[in-house]
């Protein structure tokens, strides 16, 4: 997951939930190649510790060989749940 | 020992300067460390983001994009010059502002009326100098650009673009190669030249939400953007980096200097003894 600034998280999760520029869209192990804009909203990562949620305005998000890559204009994390 | 104390004096002050410079090397050294480090952070995205347009990009689309628009002839177009706040870098400023008015003059003599937009207070201080008109002059951006920065600078450009009042916009910044190479460039930002494609094995059928062109609308800015913004984190390391080389060599000149004043002070000492010893002797034999 990567901002102009810095990387904000890489790592392995189990599920993931992004503000698609029209709605919320939920990627699992296994999704097929998949490119989207991304609006504004909360992003969701699960893992397998919890989850971890950002907050991310515009970008676009890129789904390859379940390689999630999250490519945002600004991100801020919202505490732990 | 008239002299003597001039030369002592001048120990001092030198040892002052010292003092000086080397503090000054040192803080540049710790800064551009922090800035260097925000120059790689920012290298994912910018890779990420141009391996995406790359894969993207069709002549076909091209044609529909103003942003990918390559006027046949450059009628007008702006250049963005990035200079430090503070001095004390060396030829650091020097060097960036030569390379704008190349760049300037190479334009201009092929027929284009050229804007120009200066961030930092050193380049403006040399264009206000030579009288030139700046339709930018920002000195807000510190060293510790952001991506928001970036967006301000370039935005109103962007959009002067897409109208067709601008045809290219240039940006003369520093490389930040080392700490000794940060020599000035110029990155031209408008049109967009897409990234080349990296490899074609990567190639894959993506579900493309909504639409390639969708895409591109939206993230030909952000790569714009971005272009500004990695000059702008090049330009701060460099300057830090410049600052730091051009102390260091302060500094060693500092210790040259007074090993010099060292040793000619001292000379001048043993002179005087020497022939205070021959005086006390002289006096002595005439009794």
């Amino acid at each position: 997951m990567i901002s102009p600034e810095r990387t904000l998280f890489e790592g392995e999760v189990d599920s993931l939930v992004a503000p698609a520029f029209d709605g919320e869209v939920g990627i699992l192990g296994g999704h097929a190649p998949m490119m989207t804009l991304l609006g504004r909203g909360e992003l969701r990562l699960g893992t397998g510790a919890g989850g971890r949620r950002f907050a991310v305005v515009g970008g676009f998000l890129q789904v390859v060989d379940d390689q999630v890559r999250v490519v945002t204009e600004q991100a801020t994390e919202v505490g732990a749940r | 020992m008239a002299k003597g104390r001039e030369l002592k004096g001048r120990i001092k002050s030198v040892e002052n300067t010292r003092k000086i410079t080397r503090t000054m090397e040192m803080v540049a050294t710790s800064k551009m460390k922090r800035a260097q480090d925000r120059v790689v952070a920012a290298r994912p995205y910018a890779n990420a983001l141009g391996e995406v347009l790359s894969r993207l990009y069709s002549s076909e689309l091209a044609e529909r994009f103003p942003l990918l628009r390559q006027p046949a002839r450059q009628r007008r177009v702006a250049v963005l010059l990035l200079t430090s706040n503070r001095g004390l870098a060396g030829a650091f400023n020097a060097n960036l502002i030569k390379e704008a008015r190349a760049r300037v003059a190479e334009l201009e003599a092929r027929g284009a009326q050229v804007d120009l937009h200066v961030v930092g207070r050193k380049g403006i201080g040399f264009f206000r100098y030579v009288n030139r008109a700046l339709l930018t002059a920002r000195t807000d951006i510190t060293d510790r650009p952001t991506a928001e920065d970036a967006a301000s600078l370039v935005d109103g450009l962007m959009a002067d673009f897409v109208a067709g009042a601008l045809d290219g916009v240039y940006v003369v910044h520093a490389q930040f190669r080392s700490a000794l190479s940060t020599p000035p460039t110029t990155t031209q930002v408008l049109p967009v030249q897409p990234p080349a494609r990296s490899d074609a094995g990567m190639q894959r059928d993506y579900l493309l939400y909504p639409s390639a062109e969708e895409l591109l609308t939206e993230l030909l800015p952000s790569y714009v953007r971005n272009s500004v913004y990695r000059a702008l984190a090049e330009t701060a390391a460099a300057e830090q980096g410049a600052r730091r080389t051009a102390m260091k060599s302060a500094t060693d000149n500092a210790s040259e200097m007074l090993n010099l004043l060292k040793r000619t002070y001292n000379r001048a000492r043993q002179a005087q003894i020497t022939q205070e010893i021959a005086e006390i002797v002289g006096g002595a034999a005439a009794l």
